[in-house]
């Protein structure tokens, strides 16, 4: 079978022991481990020590300070029906829930799922695999296979979590060596493949804070994939309406859109100033947001799925998300 | 090139099937290549090598995992249960009815299956639906069956775990 | 039938138990002491000649015992004895990614991979070819190392009757061009193999292998043993579907290197090999022309079929004749012609899976007849049942069919689906589709030539009241250790308990040739049946003689012998036995089947695709179709399949719902490709990539039995494990077509191929060149 490359292991159980122990060379932390442990056997990067950030206090999901506040070690499967999750983030809740399988999103957590790796159908394979193919800008190599002549990799965003949280607003807190800071999540990922996120060596995601609601609204996460389950994203887009009262077809006081399985960053959609004042049941809205994305996102052949496609149902499964809030009428999950 | 650095075999103590157990595990050793080849609890299968398929599915602290994506590290004082764990003088009613639907075919799913089956059963503690069933095992994979009498077994086993009438 | 009254019950199966509860040892829970681990090193390149291989870096490691190359296991082997064309480890060159140059035996698999990987090897990097056809024509460049007529690996040309003119006289001719695309069995279990050499010099393989009689040839052939010195085991398998049906790679180098080291090796694949060893369904590129007189009958079938090999033969000569040979039922082909031409590529080699190399042809018949049925304006069920070749009858191309329930199939699918009722009312988006097959059970001929019978079964009876059976056959999940169990309490009066079956052993059990072609049923049930026949015989006369009664008055039935002229007058079956040992000594007896040898064609090839029996089926599908997104999701399946007759039916049902969803799954979702434009690396070679439906991807499947024995059966008895794959991908299509009016021709049938279909149909209409389907232009639906 593959088998994981060797490497010693630490088990902190405070965040200073995590933090001292992030800072040797060559060490990487790992949480539920369903994104890291077949990349290692893949060998895709060869860590000194894994940490373990399963024993350190991380669990925790409150309301406090006009957020709801969730620590990075929160279990997928468990925000998924968490009662406050679904109540302040139902968008949230319901892509926690489409994570991979069943069994996956018990090992999962939050965090884990922020600092997926991106992924490239040209990459994520065994070594042997790599070395047929000549290698790749994140892999052994100096060449894109998705992008030709390409010099920066677009390896894929295929977090779930994401964009969700970044069309809410959400914030990240890491410790690290300097101490704690908090970054707006949707500033925190950057356009290179083969290294997306903001986390510095020998940071630590500790919590993700996602404002509560200032008014009447509505989300929705709408994910495709070939299968019903275990699979990445294909399709993912995140869409959150502030109205002016708690009716569905409410005046839209605020659009955020955001789509994920795109490339190495979820893409915020820009453009949706004119929708303020529109109303969701109105089906020239749905068309006017779709079009948007469409105009904007573009689905490269980085996945293992037909880019061609995904560009054309991308602006179908927006209609369909906004169809089923509208659907949903005063039901809010 | 894979040598693994000089941290030695970490002692890892936890509940296995009910008994306290300490092992020595390599650090980069699997939870499955621990089950498996230390501890020879060959009833959990690998498959796929890396969370595909579900065959390696066993409960940690009573939730359903792939063993193959856990650290044999990690499972420092928590509990294990394997499908091992689920032998007794009696035959399991999930056993009991995957045998009676003919739901093993050539059964190397079936423990990982049967593990996930389990778990859920005992969280909802209700019979459930086919639908139900076939939610709770979207990452199970089963290549003989069509998944038909694999729900048939379970929807049967929920209902004499925790029918009407049921214990 | 006998007394037993187990023919036909709802059984558990013998082994399912100790599966389940993770007691049975796979080949992988196999663990000896002093192991080594093994694995091979692999070729990055599609094509390459070997210049040089340097195993000294790798010797040099710790804990590595042994490096061996293909100059130390030169005998070409294959699973067809006339095509031996692969070797164990390559020779002279590699023909496709992941091809094994040398192989390692080291402490533990760590060690193993750490040798792998310092093993140099260097290649003069060759052109490699992907197409079929591209191949075919190239002049410059051999792929496989053993051919001999450049890159084709086998050409069949037939005909049956004067199909020109036929053709040329049909008021309707279809004519078509289909593509199938390359699948992959994917069973859950990897394949494993461990061997060792004990003290006597004795060579024992454990192998999770279908075919452990072929292995063992190969094996005593490739290694120059004897054929006494080895033992070939079979545990328990962890599915195979046709991809554990030859020889491979790990079995030669577990064995050769046991041999070397003096210790026992194991060697497990790693998924992305299963993948690499592959042998799965052969992409098949069909041109179809089938003309029809007015009246919906079918007048002749033309077919043209290119088939992409891969590098190796495997069973690719059978294949090629299979792509024509298995269309000559359950339809009168009054003219029949096929060309069939194998190509060597630089892939993995395509091989047999479920519904060996009748599936695709299948998918391309049917389309025909579904696009006939629309042309002439016939209900699909009808122009099939108009075409109805009949039971006890020859196909155009000489086979002779004995029973044949296909009408009730038909009958059964149309009655269960609603189909006359429903059909016509479904909106737009919504449709059923229907379509039938034939299958074979077990072939007439042997896979080397050989006057010895195809099965043989022996069982003894003890002093407790047991039957052991002793059968070469492999159980790989399909329930053939049962289905002897079944035959044996059947005769014997015993109850299922009572029936130890030992299986696939080479030292233990008689040879069989193996799981493969739906054989076992049928040829494996006729050996066991005849052995269980002789020992009731022996039984029943001893009793008969102590009561003074006619053997034919006494009845074995629920563990006791009874007297049927007075019921009252009984022994158990334990004391029954006794007597009679104490009369015969130890009860045995043997059973072999061989098959009828006048059941074939008088021509070249006319003996190959020959059964001794067939099982027919008719599947309707329905299938929901959203066309702003291409996905076709399939809701429901009714399958009726007339196995002659079911032993046990809950395992009939399996095997229908198992062939259902597998067909199913290459339908719409499966493909086993290579990215010519990449390397030549498989293009999805993990199950992540390789998207097998999951149970919330699965439609509801209804499996119905139906039973029209054969003489040829056991009991009457037919194939039930690979027939029913077949109308599945067929009857989708037609149900797509019903639902929105567009014809698929390639497969798999994903949302993109659909929604390009649709946006071609939508331009058509929109161009007035096609009149809206169920009266909804497609412009309003979207």
């Amino acid at each position: 079978m593959l088998r994981l490359p060797g490497f010693r292991v630490a088990s902190p159980t405070t965040i200073a022991e995590a933090v001292a122990a992030l800072a040797e060379p060559g060490a990487r932390p790992i949480a539920g481990g369903t994104d890291l442990l077949p990349n290692l056997k893949h060998r895709l990067g060869a860590p000194t020590v894994l940490v373990q950030l399963s024993r350190l206090p991380l669990r925790d999901v409150e309301v406090r300070a006009g957020a709801l506040c969730i620590g990075a070690g929160a279990v997928l499967a468990d925000l998924a029906e968490h009662p406050l999750v679904r109540a302040h983030a139902p968008s949230l809740a319901r892509a926690a829930g489409l994570v991979a399988g069943p069994t996956l999103r018990n090992l999962g957590t939050l965090g884990g799922n922020l600092h997926l790796d991106t992924r490239c159908r040209y990459v994520n394979q065994t070594p042997l695999w790599r070395e047929a193919l000549g290698g790749c800008l994140k892999s052994h190599g100096d060449r894109c296979h998705v992008v030709p002549g390409g010099q920066t990799c677009v390896a894929a965003l295929s977090s779930d979590c994401a964009p969700a949280l970044v069309a809410l607003d959400a914030t990240l807190t890491l410790h690290g060596p300097a101490g704690a800071r908090t970054v707006a999540l949707a500033d925190y990922y950057c356009a290179d493949g083969t290294a997306h996120t903001g986390r510095a060596a020998g940071e630590l995601a500790t919590e993700i804070r996602v404002p509560l609601a200032p008014g009447p609204r509505r989300e929705t996460y709408v994910k495709w994939t070939v299968r019903k389950s275990i699979d990445f994203p294909l399709i993912s887009i995140a869409m959150r309406f502030d109205l002016a009262d708690d009716a569905v077809a409410a005046p839209i006081v605020a659009a955020r859109v955001v789509v994920g399985a795109l490339a190495s960053t979820p893409k915020l959609v820009r453009k949706l100033d004119a929708l303020r004042g529109q109303r969701l049941d109105d089906p020239a809205t749905a068309d006017a947001i779709a079009a948007q994305v469409g105009a904007q996102c573009k689905p490269l052949p980085n996945l293992p799925y037909d880019a061609d496609y995904r560009r054309a149902v991308l602006p179908v499964h927006v209609r369909r998300g906004i169809a089923a809030l509208v659907a949903a009428g005063e039901n809010h999950g | 090139m894979t040598t693994p650095p000089d941290q030695g075999e970490l002692t890892v103590r936890f509940l296995l099937n009910g008994e306290p157990v300490a092992v020595a595990v390599p650090p980069h050793w699997t939870l499955l290549e621990v089950l498996r080849y230390r501890l020879d609890l060959i009833g959990t299968k690998q498959g796929c090598d890396k969370g595909d398929c579900g065959a390696c599915t066993v409960q940690l602290d009573g939730k359903a995992v792939p063993s193959c994506l856990v650290l044999g590290s990690a499972v420092d004082g928590r509990a294990v249960t394997t499908v091992e764990g689920l032998r007794g003088p009696t035959l399991h009613p999930l056993f009991d009815a995957f045998d009676h639907a003919v739901a093993a075919q050539c059964g190397f799913c079936t423990p990982g299956i049967v593990m996930a089956a389990e778990a859920y059963l005992r969280r909802l503690g209700r019979p459930v639906t086919r639908a139900e069933a076939a939610a709770a095992l979207a990452g199970n994979l089963c290549r003989c069956t069509g998944y038909t009498k694999i729900l048939d077994a379970v929807v049967a086993a929920s209902e004499r775990l925790h029918g009407a009438g049921g214990g | 039938m006998g007394d037993g009254g187990v023919i036909g019950r709802a059984h558990r199966k013998v082994d399912a138990v100790d599966r389940m509860r993770g007691v049975a040892r796979y080949a992988d829970d196999l663990k000896l002491p002093g192991m080594l681990h093994g694995r091979i090193k692999r070729s990055p390149h599609a094509h390459a000649r070997i210049v040089s291989i340097d195993a000294a870096p790798a010797l040099a490691l710790p804990g590595v015992h042994a490096v061996i190359t293909g100059a130390d296991l030169p005998t070409p082997y294959g699973v067809i004895p006339w095509t031996p064309d692969e070797n164990a480890l390559a020779v002279t060159k590699v023909c496709h990614v992941g091809d094994g140059v040398a192989a390692v035996a080291a402490i533990d698999e760590d060690a193993a991979i750490a040798a792998c990987d310092a093993i140099r090897v260097d290649y003069e990097v060759l052109r490699a070819i992907y197409d079929p056809v591209e191949a075919l024509a190239a002049t410059d460049v051999t792929i496989n190392p053993y051919a001999r007529a450049g890159n084709l690996s086998k050409h069949v040309d037939l005909a049956f009757g004067d199909v020109d003119a036929a053709l040329a006289a049909s008021p309707l001719v279809v004519a078509e061009e289909y593509f199938f695309e390359g699948s992959t069995h994917a069973a859950i279990e990897p394949h494993c193999a461990l061997a060792t050499v004990d003290g006597g010099g004795v060579l024992t393989v454990w192998s999770s292998t279908q075919v452990s009689h072929y292995l063992h040839r190969e094996l005593a052939k490739v290694l120059g043993w004897p054929a006494h010195r080895i033992r070939v085991i079979q545990p328990p398998l962890g599915g195979a579907f046709g991809g554990k049906s030859e020889p491979f790679d790990l079995e030669f180098c577990a064995a050769l290197l046991a041999i070397r080291t003096g210790r026992p090796v194991k060697f497990l694949y790693t998924r992305e090999e299963v993948f690499l060893a592959h042998r799965g369904r052969h992409p098949m590129a069909m041109r179809y022309a089938t003309g029809f007189d007015r009246d919906g009958h079918i007048t002749a079938v033309d077919a043209r079929t290119i088939i992409d090999g891969g590098a190796y033969s495997s069973f690719g000569l059978v294949t090629t004749y299979y792509s024509g040979q298995l269309l000559g039922a359950p339809y009168r082909l009054p003219a029949f012609r096929f060309d069939s031409t194998r190509a060597y590529t630089n892939k993995p080699a395509c091989g047999p899976k479920r519904g060996h190399g009748s599936v695709q042809p299948r998918f391309a018949l049917e389309s025909q007849l579904d696009q006939a049925a629309v042309e002439l304006g016939l209900d699909p069920i009808e122009l099939r049942r108009r075409n109805f070749l009949g039971a006890d009858t020859r196909t155009v191309n000489e086979f002779a069919i004995g029973s044949c329930g296909f009408l009730e199939c038909l009958d059964r699918v149309e009655a269960a689906s609603g189909w006359k009722a429903r059909r016509p009312a479904l909106p737009h988006g919504r449709g059923l589709g229907v379509a039938g097959s034939t299958y074979i059970s077990g072939t007439n001929y042997c896979i080397y030539p050989t006057e010895l019978p195809q099965a043989a079964v022996q069982i003894t009876l003890d002093r407790s009241g047991r039957a052991r059976v002793f059968t070469g056959a492999n159980d790989i999940g399909q329930g053939s250790s049962t289905m002897v169990a079944v035959i044996a309490a059947e005769e014997l009066g015993l109850d299922l308990a009572d029936i130890r079956v030992i299986a696939a052993d080479s030292d233990l059990c008689p040879v069989d040739l193996g799981a493969y072609s739906s054989r076992v049923t049928l040829m494996v049930g006729n050996a066991c049946l005849a052995a269980a026949r002789a020992l009731r015989a022996k039984v029943v006369e001893v009793v008969a003689a102590r009561w003074g009664i006619a053997p034919g008055q006494v009845s074995l039935v629920e563990r006791q012998a009874i007297d049927q002229t007075d019921p009252a007058r009984r022994v158990p079956l334990t004391e029954a036995f006794h007597w009679a040992e104490a009369k015969h000594g130890l009860l045995t007896a043997a059973g072999s089947y061989d098959t009828p040898r006048d059941r074939h064609g008088a021509y070249r090839g006319g003996t190959i695709g020959a059964s001794p029996a067939y099982s027919f089926t008719a599947h309707v599908a329905e299938v929901e179709v959203d066309v702003a997104t291409g996905e076709a999701q399939v809701i429901a399946v009714w399958a009726a399949h007339d196995c002659g007759k079911a032993l046990s039916p809950r395992i009939v049902e399996g095997q229908i719902e198992g062939s259902v969803y597998m067909g199913l799954a290459e339908a719409l979702m499966e493909a086993h490709t290579v990215d010519g434009a990449h390397g030549g690396v498989v293009a999805a070679p993990s199950l992540l990539d390789y998207r097998l439906p999951t149970a919330l991807d699965t439609p509801a499947i209804h499996a119905l039995i139906v039973e029209h024995p054969d003489a040829q059966g056991p009991y009457g008895a037919k194939e039930a494990g690979e027939g029913p794959l077949h109308p599945i991908i067929p009857a989708i299509a037609a149900a797509i077509y019903d639902a929105v009016g567009v014809r698929l021709r390639r497969t798999p049938f994903g949302p993109p191929q659909l929604l390009a279909a649709l946006q071609a149909r939508a331009a058509r209409e929109a161009a007035g060149a096609l009149a809206p389907h169920k009266g909804r232009a497609l412009a309003e639906v979207r």
